[in-house]
């Protein structure tokens, strides 16, 4: 997600250290601790994405997007084929199906699909939206 | 808000898609609803087979030692709201020794999360393979390209033999036929050019004469999932002599 070593053992330092923080907040009743720390390591990527003063390359020429497509498709692809996810996923058309991924796998935000999608930010939420529906159907 | 309105907005959460406000809004929500806080855990697990397909990375060297000065400052940060509770000079044991046993059973994900670096990176970095089977790919002038070895999980080292000439916006796709008259099954892409390691789950143990080849295909792989390009080299594996 980060796409530099350096940047990923800084998230995960730092995940590690809310883990500690927090532990006393941690509710078993209220999900498992590994999606709990997950959860936890998640955010400080998003965050770490999402701040500007960080060095994650974020400039369009840095961009490299063959490299964020076959991220995209090993993730889907690594999806073993008896999980329900993946069923559902496939039910999705495939323009849906790779911005509910890249905002799972690469962090993008809704911005950033729609640039790389060229369209507008409106349609692409509006279908992002559809999508999760579609899926959370699927999946329940 | 609607119950629609709810599931979206935890989808959203999970996703990484939904603001700064609205992620603080729904935890808000769910620290004072244990219900809505199922749900919210329910819809990560939902996406959690997702973090399973990130490769495992050894930690970087002297990553603990690193992480340990954080820790403790952090400690001492946690450690004074607990004994201002008590009076000041009284430590409470009771609350030390709940924040310890907490602690405790959260290390061991805590492990697993530090193994998560490669999840974290979307990147396929080097593990060790045992090979079960190896083959050499040749190319149609009989150059040896590349060799393959594969573990009993399908954990696949290509080590190439050539710098190959990949052609611009396509990516080099390694495939094997698990049966020999069925169809070939992607390993996954070689999408830096240079000689990786592939994991794929789901196949049966490789077989002695089981088919190895690399393709070109578009980026980011074939669009049917069966090889369209050029056979960079191919070749049939055998077992090793040990």
């Amino acid at each position: 997600m980060l796409g530099r070593i350096d940047i990923a053992e800084d998230a995960v330092q730092e995940a590690l250290v809310l883990v500690w923080r927090r532990a006393h907040q941690f509710d078993g009743s209220r999900g498992s601790a590994k999606g709990w720390i997950y959860t936890i390591l998640r955010n400080r990527c998003l965050t770490m994405l999402r701040s500007e003063d960080r060095e994650v390359p974020t400039e369009p020429q840095a961009i490299d997007r063959a490299s964020e497509s076959a991220a995209v498709n090993e993730a889907f692809d690594r999806l073993p084929t008896s999980t329900d996810l993946r069923g559902c996923l496939e039910g999705l058309d495939d323009g849906t199906r790779r911005a509910i991924l890249s905002s799972y796998v690469l962090g993008h935000s809704h911005g950033e699909i729609a640039g790389r999608l060229a369209a507008p930010l409106g349609t692409v939420k509006a279908r992002i939206r559809r999508g999760l529906l579609k899926l959370r159907e699927c999946l329940s | 808000m609607t119950d629609r309105s709810l599931d979206l907005l935890i989808d959203e959460v999970v996703l990484g898609l939904a603001s700064d406000a609205e992620t603080a809004r729904l935890e808000d929500l769910a620290a004072r609803d244990p219900d809505i806080a199922m749900r919210l855990a329910r819809a990560r697990d939902r996406f959690a087979p997702l973090d399973e397909t990130a490769d495992d990375l050894p930690l970087p060297e002297h990553f603990w030692e690193r992480l340990e000065p954080r820790l403790s400052k952090s400690e001492d940060k946690s450690q004074a709201p607990a004994s201002d509770s008590s009076g000041g000079d009284v430590i409470d044991l009771e609350a030390v020794r709940a924040r310890l046993s907490r602690w405790r059973s959260a290390a061991m994900g805590g492990i697993a999360a530090s193994l998560l670096l490669a999840f974290v990176l979307g990147w396929t970095l080097f593990s060790t393979v045992d090979p079960l089977v190896v083959a050499v790919l040749l190319d149609d002038s009989g150059e040896a390209i590349a060799l393959v070895e594969s573990g009993p999980d399908n954990t696949t080292r290509v080590t190439l033999l050539e710098r190959p000439d990949v052609p611009a916006g396509e990516v080099m796709q390694v495939w094997t036929k698990p049966e020999d008259d069925g169809p070939p099954v992607s390993l996954g892409l070689l999408s830096t050019g240079l000689s990786g390691i592939l994991s794929v789950e789901g196949l049966p143990e490789p077989h002695p004469s089981q088919l190895y080849e690399i393709t070109f295909e578009p980026a980011g792989g074939s669009p049917t999932n069966l090889p369209t390009g050029p056979i960079l080299g191919k070749g049939l594996a055998k077992a090793p002599v040990t």
